[in-house]
């Protein structure tokens, strides 16, 4: 390591999507298919509309999958559309999902990628 | 002008100490389509690192692996090397081999855990899961007993157990010498379908919650009278060792994992894997009935063959001075050893899913890894242990007599007065018993399995060490019988018994962690350093065989974690009583009764 500056990733941008259990593979599914390169997948449990919906709340999982999904700000849109449209967002009940801003990101970049980078010092 | 900046923004805005790339200038463009639609980007490639980059990401994995063997042989090896410098003054022969060996030890062992992980592991629970769902229960049931034999052969165990074979003398035990030279492959065969009829026996307990107590009653009787109708025949006497330290043997890293998961696959198919004791049991049956197989075998080569005959059989085969094949000589027999224990079983478990279940490997790629990681991983530890192991338990075993007695090749024995001298070997065999133990992961697991089962009653400490200090006294006890020579059948039979009513008055969670932490102890290596031990002690002592060691180190957990449950109950009932006598009632407790 020549140096030891972190390295920084910006214009990233986090997809959350919220669905029923289960049907998270098919939310990572989409997603990559629109470039995503990844996904994380968390288990909890959803409270709220399916206790305001009385009786008719039984049709909402309470279980559900939480999919997070970091990509460049350049392909939130495409890859958020692919999400909603994967997770049938359109329909009462089915879940949620939101874009959230990334300030900074960092992890290991291989240095494949990092040469490939036309001069990465200017790019902020 | 006084504009305050906070020093972070500044920082911030001169990018000190970073450096940012956007995500953007990494990813591919995005490509829209005529209509602005986006285009779906190219699949990305997999990701390709650079050498050290590899080196960096394999580090931390294989050290972690790496390390959990280190912390099992290493002081094991340690203390034998230790003991042998400092308390019996010998230079350890061939030192470099032996270090060298107990490398390719904890490397072999490394490379075999991680593929049973990947490889084995996966498509013992795949059958387990898929077959009960497809196929009519006999079949399941068959196949359960086919599967119990492969992975008999497959064991490490076994393997050190037919090299202990080899430096047993024909005249003085002909049977024992028939059955571990000539009859080797039918010994492994009795074994793995005792082995098999006992995952069989398991799986249906699983299947009707049959309590393990009967069972275990049921399996004791033949197994006592057997052993009590060979000690009434010298002859038979001396298989008697062999035949129960063979059920400690078979239960060993392949076996109890791949049974398990199998068995808990039919119980949770058939909807009744959620009692917390369904695990347990195979392992006890596992190690009880090969004693009788094994016993069995033993009474049909007495009937066929008279003792002269294996001595005349014997002779011969020792004059036959053939230069061995290079299949038969040390590095390629391990090789060969290892290739065979491991290729049938993983063609027997692919033919079941391709056959019977029609199904494919989900990651093909990786349990081929697996695989053949097991495989290379096998057959290096098989060299680890002719070279390592086995030759440094030997040297001890055979050298720990010089403590107490004239021994030929060791200078100025006796070292020390007869009774000093044997208190040091049995110390000795004490700390060695309880320091392998402790060190064995599967009785960790156990342990952990022994808390949540009791509801944090038992503590898992508490297990290891009450099996731990068993298995020290069993050996010491194994000891005992080589130096002094005492009949092997006086020193199982009683603590069989015992165990037995203990059995009857413990509660059966405890009976089931009991019996099973038996066979558990008996790991890939202990086995060899105590067989190697016991037979080169034997050799010095001029005993008949050394085996019978292992099976002492397994009644002892089965004794000592009873008597500890029994305590513990007797514990929490006194606590209860006492409780009950004192009706202290607290002043909050007072007032919520009087609301």
């Amino acid at each position: 390591m020549k140096d030891e500056k972190i390295t920084y990733l910006t214009d990233v941008a986090l997809i959350t999507c919220v669905v029923a259990a289960g049907r998270g593979d098919a939310v990572i599914e989409a997603a990559r298919t629109m470039g995503a390169t990844g996904a994380l997948v968390h288990h909890a449990r959803g409270i709220g509309p399916r206790e305001r919906l009385g009786l008719l709340g039984i049709a909402i999982e309470a279980e559900k999958d939480v999919v997070d999904i970091l990509v460049a700000s350049d392909y939130q849109d495409v890859v958020f559309e692919a999400v909603y449209r994967a997770a049938g967002l359109h329909v009462p009940g089915a879940g949620v999902a939101y874009i959230t801003p990334v300030e900074r990101m960092a992890t290991y970049v291989p240095r494949d990628i990092l040469d490939r980078v036309p001069n990465g010092e200017e790019a902020q | 002008m006084t504009q305050s900046i906070r020093y972070a923004d500044y920082l911030r805005t001169i990018g000190a100490g970073r450096r940012e790339i956007s995500f953007t200038a990494i990813a591919p463009p995005v490509g829209r389509d005529a209509q602005g639609r986006p285009v779906p980007p190219p699949a990305p490639g997999p990701i390709r690192l650079q050498p050290d980059e590899i080196a960096a990401l394999l580090r931390p994995y294989v050290s972690v692996r790496f390390m959990e063997q280190v912390r099992a042989v290493v002081p094991l090896g340690l203390y034998l090397a230790l003991f042998q410098i400092l308390i019996l003054r010998q230079l350890i022969d061939d030192s470099w081999l032996v270090t060298g060996g107990l490398f390719a030890v904890i490397v072999g062992l490394m490379l075999f855990m991680e593929g049973l992980k990947l490889g084995l592991m996966p498509f013992g629970e795949l059958i387990g899961h898929s077959l009960p769902r497809k196929s009519p229960l006999p079949l399941v049931l068959f196949i359960t007993l086919l599967l119990g034999i492969g992975v008999t052969f497959a064991e490490p165990a076994i393997g050190a157990l037919k090299t202990a074979g080899q430096n047993v003398s024909p005249e003085q035990a002909p049977y024992l010498w028939a059955l571990l030279n000539q009859w080797t492959m039918a010994l492994v065969l009795v074994i793995g379908a005792s082995v098999g009829l006992a995952a069989v026996l398991g799986t249906l307990r699983f299947l009707h919650g049959w309590s393990l107590k009967p069972l275990i009653y049921a399996a004791l009787v033949p197994v006592l009278g057997l052993t009590l109708y060979a000690a009434q025949d010298p002859q038979l006497t001396t298989v008697l060792g062999l035949a129960w330290d063979a059920g400690a043997v078979t239960t060993g890293p392949v076996t109890v994992p791949l049974v398990l998961a199998l068995g808990i696959g039919i119980a949770a198919a058939a909807g009744r894997g959620d009692s917390g004791l369904s695990g347990f049991g195979i392992v006890t049956l596992a190690s009880l009935f090969p004693i009788v197989g094994v016993l069995l075998l033993t009474f049909y080569v007495a009937g066929t063959v008279t003792p002269a005959e294996i001595v005349a059989a014997a002779a011969t085969a020792a004059s036959e001075t053939d230069p061995l094949a290079w299949y038969e000589r040390s590095p390629g027999l391990e090789i060969v050893m290892g290739i065979r224990a491991i290729v049938p079983l993983v063609l027997f478990l692919f033919l079941i899913l391709t056959l019977v279940l029609k199904e494919r490997l989900p990651r093909p790629r990786e349990m081929m890894l697996g695989i053949a990681l097991t495989v290379i991983g096998m057959c290096i530890f098989n060299l680890g242990l002719t070279y390592g192991l086995s030759e440094l338990g030997g040297s001890a075993g055979s050298l720990v007599p010089a403590a107490f007695m004239e021994i030929p090749g060791a200078d100025g024995s006796p070292l020390y007065r007869y009774a000093v001298g044997v208190t040091i070997a049995l110390i000795f065999a004490w700390v060695l018993g309880f320091g392998a133990t402790v060190a064995e992961p599967a009785l960790n697991a156990l342990g952990v399995t022994a808390e949540q089962l009791t509801n944090g009653f038992f503590k898992k400490r508490t297990l290891i060490l009450a099996v731990s200090v068993g298995v020290a006294c069993g050996i010491a006890l194994g000891i005992t019988r080589l130096v002094f020579d005492l009949p092997l059948v006086w020193l199982i039979v009683p603590p069989y018994l015992a165990a037995a009513l203990l059995t009857a008055v413990s509660s059966e969670e405890f009976v089931n962690v009991a019996w099973d932490s038996a066979g558990v102890t008996t790991g890939p290596i202990t086995v060899p350093l105590v067989l190697a031990m016991g037979l080169g002690l034997g050799n010095a002592t001029n005993a008949v065989e050394g085996f019978g060691i292992l099976c002492l180190a397994s009644i002892g957990p089965i004794i000592s974690v009873l008597l500890t449950g029994l305590w513990a109950r007797v514990k929490a009932g006194r606590q209860e009583r006492a409780a009950r006598a004192v009706p202290d009632v607290h002043h909050e407790q007072e007032v919520q009764s009087l609301v």
